[in-house]
């Protein structure tokens, strides 16, 4: 009990010390700005002439999401275990009392609430916006599980990304990789499968769409009218990606010596 | 007895990829036993790749050894926690530095995972910074630190905590002359407070300042260990030093050189160096000689064999080079 007390504490400085060094890079303002911008220009684009319903608007603007997300993971979880090995720095941070799984789950935690934090923004703004253009009953009813999504799918990236920083030493390969993964690799494969006919549930870009498709549903989505992820098991896709990525990289960074 | 860092037959093997399909094994360590008792300031000296670090690295569990053991105060590092590092200060290699984060910032942090009360941590890093000349730099982000600012800052974060045990790995490298200084005078208060100071450098000088004992290694392998002051005193009496009135014929250093106790005897740039057999009565009875041949000394010096000759002798005779 009292070693997991020690644990614990030692998470919380590790997810404090995360921030104040996430807050000095600056990387959360240009992520922070990024998640002001990108609807504001929606915003923008509304009034110079189109005519869309609020689910419209709605399912338009979470679809940036997951551009955000996919930068915000690199940013925020691709060089934060790699980078204490290609900076070095992990001369300073390992050999202390705190166990390295302490240290890796604090950076996690701390990657993850950055990320959620800028997502969150981006929907509160996709909130107000849509009241500001359409009034509050016109709110899609859908829209709290479309957060839910983005939410997972968000968390989901970070481990992906996590897991990557762990697996490398030098952080542009851990980052390339995770981008070639996220943004490549899984929609080819998911494409390939729906191709032959295979519904992909088990790849994570494909549960990834119910964040628009949740707000549209009964009016297509989904990958060329075929398919369409159900709710339930994508949200349990992204869990165990999100579980089943930080286990790994927290295994690995653990056992990772610093030759 | 309890050691404060033992190590029993540690032995390090990396495989190194030779070729598309070839793997060879490269020995770091060759069944190192060290045995560093509490209080004592240790040398741990050896020419680049002897396998220094390597130690280190698994005595502070950075790295895991092939077979061997290594205690730290007692506790077996690698079937333990990391608990152990709480006594325990290190500077290892050249670590990187937070650069965007300042000294303050940096030093709170590990104050906290050291658990330095809360109201003591601001006066502790002061304090520890003033020691190592930053303090003016506490709020200035590290980014724009030299070489030596940054080595001096690792240092700081490894005394932050006031552990027993001080592991530095060439804790001088990047550092000016004052900075050598500042670090030696800090060793020698840390002995006086009976701190134990594991040191690893390939700088001779820095270790004959400071350590009660040396540990040669070479090529992963312990090749001899002695007191700072036996291997003073043992190279001590086998040469003097002397100048004469005006320069020796040859037939005077012949003569000399008949003495039974005299080995050798060379004359260079006014100054006879004269190796002797046996201990320091051999000396004194050689200067006696001297005078009775009616000589006219100005000077008589023990020639004291340094740190360096010593080592080069150690890894010479390790590796049959003379």
């Amino acid at each position: 009990m009292a070693t997991l007390k020690i644990d614990l504490y030692d998470v919380y400085l590790s997810v404090r010390f995360e921030l104040t060094k996430h807050r000095r890079r600056k990387r959360i303002m240009i992520a922070g700005a990024l998640a002001i911008l990108v609807p504001l220009l929606l915003y923008i684009g509304y009034y110079l002439g189109s005519d869309v319903s609020a689910v419209d608007f709605a399912s338009g603007s979470t679809g940036f999401i997951m551009l955000l997300v996919i930068v915000a993971g690199p940013m925020f979880a691709g060089d934060a275990v790699s980078g204490e090995f290609q900076r070095k720095t992990g001369l300073l941070l390992f050999p202390t009392p705190q166990r390295r799984v302490s240290i890796i789950s604090g950076k996690y935690i701390a990657a993850l609430i950055v990320t959620l934090l800028l997502v969150s923004l981006y929907y509160v703004i996709l909130t107000f916006q849509l009241i500001h253009l359409f009034g509050l009953s016109e709110i899609p009813g859908d829209l709290g599980k479309s957060y839910l999504v983005a939410v997972l799918y968000a968390s989901s990236v970070v481990s992906l990304f996590f897991f990557f920083s762990s697996v490398f030493n030098k952080t542009i390969a851990s980052v390339m990789v995770g981008i070639f993964v996220v943004l490549m690799l899984l929609p080819i494969i998911t494409g390939i499968l729906i191709a032959v006919d295979v519904e992909p549930w088990f790849i994570l870009s494909y549960p990834a769409q119910l964040v628009i498709d949740v707000l549209k549903e009964g009016s297509g989505g989904g990958f060329d009218g075929e398919f369409h992820p159900s709710f339930g098991l994508g949200v349990v896709v992204m869990i165990l990606y999100t579980l089943a990525f930080f286990l790994g990289s927290a295994a690995i960074a653990n056992r990772k010596g610093m030759e | 007895m309890e050691y404060a860092i033992e190590t029993e037959s540690l032995t390090k093997q990396y495989r190194k990829r030779s070729g598309l399909k070839r793997r060879s094994v490269f020995t770091a360590l060759d069944g190192v036993s060290l045995k560093i008792r509490k209080g004592e300031v240790v040398g741990y000296l050896g020419p680049n790749g002897a396998g220094k670090t390597t130690t280190i690295k698994i005595l502070t569990k950075l790295i895991r050894p092939t077979s061997g053991r290594a205690y730290v105060n007692g506790v077996n590092v690698a079937g333990s926690s990391q608990e152990f590092l709480r006594h325990v200060g290190t500077l290892i290699e050249v670590p990187g530095i937070y650069e965007y984060l300042t000294p303050h910032e940096m030093l709170t942090y590990f104050a906290k995972v050291h658990r330095i009360p809360s109201h003591e941590i601001d006066s502790r890093i002061r304090q520890t910074l003033g020691l190592l000349n930053l303090l003016d730099w506490e709020h200035q982000k590290t980014g724009t630190f030299s070489t030596g600012m940054q080595r001096r800052l690792a240092l700081a974060k490894a005394i932050l905590h006031r552990p027993e045990i001080l592991i530095l790995d060439e804790p001088v490298l990047g550092l000016d002359p004052q900075g050598i200084r500042d670090i030696r005078e800090l060793i020698r208060q840390f002995k006086s407070d009976g701190m134990t100071v594991f040191l690893s450098s390939h700088l001779l000088g820095e270790v004959a300042e400071v350590c009660d004992m040396v540990i040669f290694l070479d090529k992963g392998k312990v090749v001899r260990s002695a007191g700072i002051n036996d291997i003073v005193n043992s190279s001590r009496f086998k040469a003097v030093k002397v100048k004469f009135a005006k320069p020796l014929s040859g037939e005077e250093l012949h003569r000399i050189r008949s003495l039974g106790m005299v080995k050798d005897i060379r004359q260079a740039d006014g100054v006879v160096r004269i190796e002797i057999r046996g201990e320091a009565e051999a000396s004194y009875q050689i200067l006696r000689e001297l005078a009775a041949m009616g000589f006219d000394i100005f000077s008589y010096n023990p020639d004291v064999l340094g740190l360096e000759d010593y080592y080069i002798s150690i890894v010479g005779d390790e590796r049959n080079v003379k």
